[in-house]
């Protein structure tokens, strides 16, 4: 969860060896920002809102050094390090989040809904088990009563835990700008590093995702180096049969700690399980293939072979238990 | 042989006062003759006698004190202190590892608004501090500045310090000081700053000391034996991340420099006043309850800060170290490179110990010279060991520097024997218990640094009590998981290297009420130090807890009792309450002899009044005895006092430190102890889960048992961090991240409950038979999860921390071929 | 500060921070932390900084009865929200309240730098649940460091304080 905070600075300033440099645990500091890293909290104006067009206007006005607060678990610590120091905050807290509910087949979750209240939702539990299984593993119990969905998905942390099951539920984010709303696909809103689709005075305003059908399997499995710590690697996994139950139907991975950005996992990758039901063999090699689509980085957590070696054990069991999952409501149904 | 350089003289230095010690030349070397294994006499049994006798409060799991006010949250930490025009500080840090410093600009910061003073060294009047950690034996003689002058040697080196009217003023000055550094070549790895033409970090020399402990002769012996067997063991940097960063807050009274800080050591204030060139007396240490330590705050930290700004602003100054910057600049614990060569008989006896320790001391000395003596003096372990080769070196880097962590060297060593032991047994086929009680230590038995053991060494009781514990093994929890068991077993001294000839003094009153005072300088981490001497004092003196208020750690109002660190709080300040107790009731008991009609032998305290023993069946009168109170004013009457100081010296007969084979004493006594576990091991990800978890210390007799079982949990799951995911990374001496997030600790979620069993064989040296344990419990985790994983897969792990990526690379390096994440077969032979 | 009221850089804002059930009007500036709001300004020193970030659970405080890092949020954020803080839990005449008792007792504390968060986490987790898990217990735990206790004594604790709740209401009910 934390390690975006060397990452924001990484951004600010380009990394200073070449990629691929790094093959044992050790890292490379960025050095010019650092040194302030330890200073308390900067100045800024603060701004009310109480309407997502309301925080548009004010991201416009405020222009480029104009930050939208959500939550704050990722933007304040940032902002406390100095290594953020946005002149103007613009303050979401005062928009209503509305309730979950369900339309066309899909979840709608508000922007401003915490990630407690995810898992107090009944509706959410029911439609989109996958959601509430990961949300566990997002940061601490303060971090999830405050930490917002929309907040969780502007900011794009390759490790979020959130983009990994939007991309597994065909997530779609909504989002609205001076030049109207728009909805982008989650397999399109992550971009880069610490960057998404959302351009600069756009807020993020809704998430939608598939409902689980009954003939659907999840499975959500993430290694972290300790509870509540930011995933070394995560994989969230949809699987759901075919109208006969006899073959894999669809299949879906959202993936994170394995690139720069959350990703889906390689569709194409993905199709040579379609049409039956694999064998254990058949799931590991697929599951060995997707890894070697991926592209992780060293850090001080754990080196890219190990990562590469993590997302197909974690790939692998994911799909496995996503497949028993859907194989046990379909036979319960 | 020696390694260390001569001995340099420095002009304008502060010398961190110390006893002096005898002068010696060349490197310290105990030498002690090897007995033969006939002539080893085993001082009767070593179990424990069972029979502690039961007291009034002392050995009750009671709550008192500052722990109600913690409770309540309403505790004063060293940060929770307001003065009116408090200014806050911040340290301006360096960036570089190693640096000539060419300029440092002040103006744009000095210029900012609410900016009130910005210092660098040339502000400091005497800016060179010396540590003489270890009695000056042949150690290098290394100034540290208090604020960079010309030279940086490591990144976050204080260079210069801000005060303000607000933090985040303070803080934006200490952005606007613009230091420009020419790099200069550094070095970062202890072995290689040994090496010939190594960048040296200070101009005489990269060793800051060497310690060697000979005993026997150790090449026959390994010659001789029949089994020997070669380790290296590594350990790394760790940060004590105490919940309460560094903070204090400082101001002048009366003309003298007053500071209230989170401190381990109020004796710092001479060393204070030496910065200032103030006389003692001028300045004032006063020690807050701490948020934890645990070594962190052994040597200053906020104090010569503090006292700077506040002397050259005239105005109170607070100072909270952010948790990053502490991270970053505190002092660490100390990583090990530790070479073993063990030589066995057949049947499991160790006849010789061949063993080489690197410590990697950092940018400065503070403790490390302490730290490698510790190392060299326990590397053998709870064992007997007949010839012995020793030499720990204390190395410079460019580093952050290292100093004292709970276990203080001993924690390090502990999984270089206790690996080697396990290995014994695998070469052997011995069952790996059975090896330990086939070496333990007994009373009587002479160790390598030439000491006699003179207390009861249960630590075979520890042994059966912890494996005992485990109970039923667990099955995997799936196809890839395994499941392994370890153990191991420590001892660790506690009380001051006996050469120190260490003192503490306590200060009781009775008042006219009845009420009980204590006065002590003892400084508070959290772990009962200030409690424990209520607790006594109410045991002796029948006093309840309500009405006994203790004063801690102020060098104006205490009598000295020395820092909080090698465990020696309970042991020394224990004693000191405890026989000041004594002789209180010695002074007063007459009068109440007198009063009561019995022999002065027949006077007992209790409740708060003196009573005549025997006469205890009330006969008509509604309260036997009469009470304190009027005690006191019978007291006063016949001009008997009813305050007493006592000052408890233990060591003052002892022997000075001489190298005469044999003859050394180097600590008063040990604790010893054992842990055990189960984990299981994901063979695919080579993540480690701690399963079960037990920990067993022979703790002479418990004080408070509740606190006794606090620290050995606590103890563990430090030890947890320590031996599974804690690790500070360094690349070039920069800091791979100082976020507290990135520096793993355990949570709760992450570890099992932890089962305790405390063993009181009756026998030790601190007050009622108590032995000192706070630090004791650390030492055996990381070999007690090393054996465990060993057990669970077939490969040790010889490096800490144990990421999963390790456990993985063992199973690469065990195959020569990268682990395609496919299962691996465990030897037979490894299960035991 | 709302939208259209013009708002300057470093002008200070009148606030009123409802802590512990007393209401507080003060001035802040908008960047002021809520953490350096309670414990600096408002003088609750059981309100203290552990490292910024919303790790460690040092500066826990009680949103309506919601855990939150008041470090992670800026005072002019939580106006008229209820805050509490440990002192909170204190009965009328500073009496403990039976968690903190049961804390006391069963050796929860040990340097006491983390107890504000901790059992501040607890109660919100025993408002919330009648009776959770010791799993459960370890897990809303688990943003909560302890570096000293090895959180054994803590988990016995709240459990225990939990279970002498449900047996007082299973008794006031029979």
């Amino acid at each position: 969860m934390m390690a975006r905070f060397e990452s924001a600075v990484d951004k600010a300033m380009p990394m200073s060896s070449a990629p691929g440099a790094f093959e044992d645990a050790h890292v490379r500091v960025v050095l010019d920002d650092w040194e302030r890293r330890w200073y308390g909290a900067p100045r800024f104006t603060y701004e009310f809102v109480r309407s997502y067009e309301e925080a548009v206007c004010a991201l416009r006005e405020h222009g480029e050094g104009a930050k939208a607060l959500a939550g704050g678990q990722s933007l304040v610590p940032l902002m406390n390090l100095r290594v953020l120091r946005p002149s103007a905050l613009i303050d979401l807290n005062g928009i209503a989040a509305a309730a979950p509910r369900v339309e066309g087949g899909r979840l709608s979750l508000s922007a401003m809904t915490r990630y407690s209240q995810v898992l107090l939702s009944e509706l959410a539990r029911c439609q989109t088990p996958l959601l509430t299984t990961a949300i566990p593993y997002v940061g601490n119990v303060r971090v999830r009563n405050r930490g917002t969905l929309g907040g969780a998905l502007a900011h794009g942390q390759a490790t979020s835990e959130l983009a990994a099951v939007a991309l597994a539920l065909g997530g779609k984010i909504l989002a609205c700008g001076p030049a109207g709303v728009r909805v982008i696909d989650a397999e399109k809103f992550f971009v880069g590093h610490l960057r998404t689709a959302l351009r600069p005075e756009e807020v993020v305003t809704g998430l939608r995702l598939d409902v689980a059908q009954p003939c659907q399997g999840w499975s959500f499995k993430e290694l972290a180096r300790r509870s509540g710590a930011e995933a070394v690697v995560g994989v969230a996994a949809s699987v759901t049969l075919s109208s006969r139950r006899d073959a894999i139907g669809g299949i879906r991975l959202g993936l994170i700690g394995v690139d720069d950005r959350p990703v889906a996992g390689n569709r194409t990758v993905l199709s040579s399980l379609l049409g039956r039901i694999p064998t254990p063999a058949e799931i590991d090699e697929v599951a060995a293939d997707v890894s070697a689509q991926t592209a992780p980085a060293s850090d001080w957590q754990a080196t890219a072979s190990y990562r590469r070696r993590l997302v197909r054990v974690l790939v692998r069991r994911a799909l496995t238990e996503a497949l028993q999952c859907a194989e046990a409501r379909a036979s319960a149904e | 042989m020696s390694d260390a350089a001569p001995v340099a003289i420095l002009g304008e230095q502060t010398v961190v006062s110390e006893p002096p010690a005898p002068s010696i030349s060349g490197p310290w070397v105990a030498e002690s003759p090897s007995p033969s294994p006939e002539t080893r006499e085993l001082h009767g049994t070593d179990t424990p006698a069972s029979a502690v006798a039961p007291m009034r409060v002392v050995g009750q799991p009671v709550a008192h004190h500052d722990f109600i006010e913690k409770v309540k949250g309403s505790i004063l930490y060293a940060a929770d202190w307001k003065l009116p025009g408090m200014l806050h500080g911040r340290v301006v840090r360096a960036t570089v590892s190693s640096a000539r410093i060419v300029s440092i600009n002040t103006e744009k910061a000095r210029a900012l608004r609410g900016v009130a003073a910005v210092l660098t060294s040339e502000d400091v009047p005497s800016n060179q501090l010396i540590e003489q950690s270890a009695g000056g034996l042949s150690e290098l003689l290394v100034a540290m500045p208090i604020l960079a002058c010309d030279r940086v040697r490591f990144a976050g080196e204080p260079v210069a310090l801000v005060a303000a009217e607000t933090q985040q003023i303070a803080d934006d000055a200490a952005e606007l000081v613009q230091v420009e550094y020419e790099e200069l070549p550094g070095v970062f790895d202890p072995e290689a700053a040994l090496l010939p033409g190594a960048a040296l970090v200070h101009d005489d020399g990269n060793v800051l000391t060497t310690w060697h402990i000979q005993r026997g002769d150790v090449q026959a012996a390994m010659a001789a034996a029949d089994v020997v067997i070669e380790g290296e063991y590594r350990t790394q940097h760790a940060e004590h991340a105490s919940l309460e960063t560094e903070s204090g807050v400082g101001w002048i009274e009366n003309d003298v420099v007053t500071l209230r800080v989170s401190t381990q050591i109020i004796e710092h204030a001479t060393v204070i006043a030496e910065i200032l060139k103030l006389p003692v007396n001028k300045v004032r240490l006063i020690a807050a309850y701490m948020g934890g330590s645990f070594g962190s705050k052994e040597g200053m930290t906020v104090e010569p800060y503090l006292a700077l700004l506040v002397w050259k602003t005239r105005r109170p100054v607070r100072m909270i170290w952010s948790r990053q910057e502490s991270i970053l600049a505190s002092t660490k614990g100390h990583p090990f490179i530790m070479r073993y060569r063990t030589g066995a008989t057949n049947d499991g006896r160790i006849v010789a110990q061949d063993i080489d320790i690197i410590g990697d001391a950092g940018a400065y000395p503070y403790k490390s010279a302490r730290v490698l003596f510790y190392g060299a003096a326990l590397s053998c372990g709870p064992y007997f060991t007949p010839n012995v080769s020793v030499r720990s070196r204390a190395v410079f880097t460019n580093n952050v520097p290292t100093s004292a962590f709970r276990g203080f060297g001993s924690r390090q060593v502990t999984l270089g024997y206790e690996s080697q032991m396990d290995r014994i047994a695998e070469a052997l086929a011995m069952d790996k218990a059975d090896v330990r009680r086939r070496n333990f230590l007994h009373k009587g038995d002479v160790i390598p640094t030439g000491e006699t053991l003179e207390t009861a060494v249960a630590v075979g009781e520890t042994l059966e009590r912890a494996l005992a514990r485990l109970g039923e093994p667990s099955a995997p929890s799936g196809p890839s998981k395994r499941v392994g068991r370890g153990f191991a077993c420590n001892m660790h001294p506690y009380g001051r290297t006996v050469w120190f000839k260490d003192s503490s003094s306590a200060w009781l009153s009775i008042q006219a009420d009845g009420t009980l005072l204590i006065r002590a300088g003892v400084t508070d981490v959290g772990g009962g130090q200030a409690a424990s001497l209520c607790q006594i004092a109410s045991e002796i003196l029948g006093v309840s807890f309500e009405r006994i208020s203790v004063y801690i750690g102020d060098t104006a109002l205490t009598p000295p009792a020395g820092g909080t660190f090698a465990t020696r709080q309970l042991y020394m300040s224990g004693n000191a309450v405890m026989q000041a107790a004594l002789k209180l009731r010695e002074l007063v008991a007459p009068v109440a002899a007198e009063a009561l009609g019995c022999p002065v032998a027949g006077v007992v305290f209790e409740d708060g009044r003196v009573k005549a023993a025997g006469k205890s069946a009330s006969e008509g009168a509604p309260e036997e005895g009469i009470s304190l109170s009027e005690l006191v004013r019978l007291c006063e009457a016949r001009a008997v006092d009813t305050t007493t100081l006592y000052v408890f010296r233990p060591d003052a007969d002892r022997r000075e430190l001489n190298t005469e084979p044999g003859q050394l004493v180097s600590f008063p006594d040990y604790t010893y102890g054992t842990h055990a576990a189960e984990v299981e091991v994901d063979l695919e990800t080579g993540e480690v889960v701690v399963l079960k978890y037990a920990s067993s210390h022979d703790v002479g007799r418990a004080i408070n048992p509740l606190r006794v079982e606090g620290q050995m949990q606590g103890g563990v799951m430090q030890g947890l961090g320590y031996a599974l995911m804690e690790e500070i990374i360094l690349d070039e001496g920069k800091i791979a991240s100082s976020l507290l997030a990135n520096y793993l600790v355990p949570t709760s979620d992450d570890m099992p409950d932890v089962m305790v069993d405390i063993v009181e064989s009756g026998e030790g040296k601190g007050p009622l038979n108590a032995r000192g344990m706070g630090e004791a419990v650390i030492g055996p985790v990381a070999p007690t999860i090393a054996s465990a994983v060993a057990d669970a897969i077939g490969f040790r792990p010889t490096q800490l921390p144990i990421t999963p990526e390790r456990v993985l690379a063992l199973f690469d390096t065990a195959d020569g071929t990268s682990a395609s994440g496919s299962v691996s077969p465990v030897p037979a032979a490894s299960r035991q | 500060m709302r939208r259209g009221e013009g708002v300057g850089r470093m002008s200070l804002q009148q606030v009123t921070l409802q802590v512990n059930g007393v209401a507080h009007e003060i001035s802040v500036a908008p960047d002021a932390l809520l953490l350096d709001v309670l414990h600096d300004q408002l003088g609750f020193g059981d309100v203290r900084y552990g490292c910024g970030e919303g790790v460690c659970g040092t500066c826990t405080v009680l949103l309506d009865g919601e855990a939150v890092s008041s470090c992670l949020v800026y005072a002019v954020q939580v106006e008229f929200r209820e805050i509490t803080t440990l002192a909170g839990l204190l009965g009328e005449d500073e009496s403990l309240h039976p968690l903190q008792e049961t804390f006391l007792r069963l050796g929860g504390t040990q340097c006491g730098f983390c107890t504000p968060g901790v059992i501040l986490t607890a109660y919100s987790l025993g408002q919330r649940m009648p009776r959770p898990t010791r799993e459960e217990i370890r897990h809303e735990l688990g943003g909560s460091i302890c570096r000293c206790t090895g959180y054994t004594k803590i988990i016995e604790a709240i459990e225990s304080y939990l279970d002498d709740r449900a047996f007082a209401s299973e008794e006031t009910r029979s």
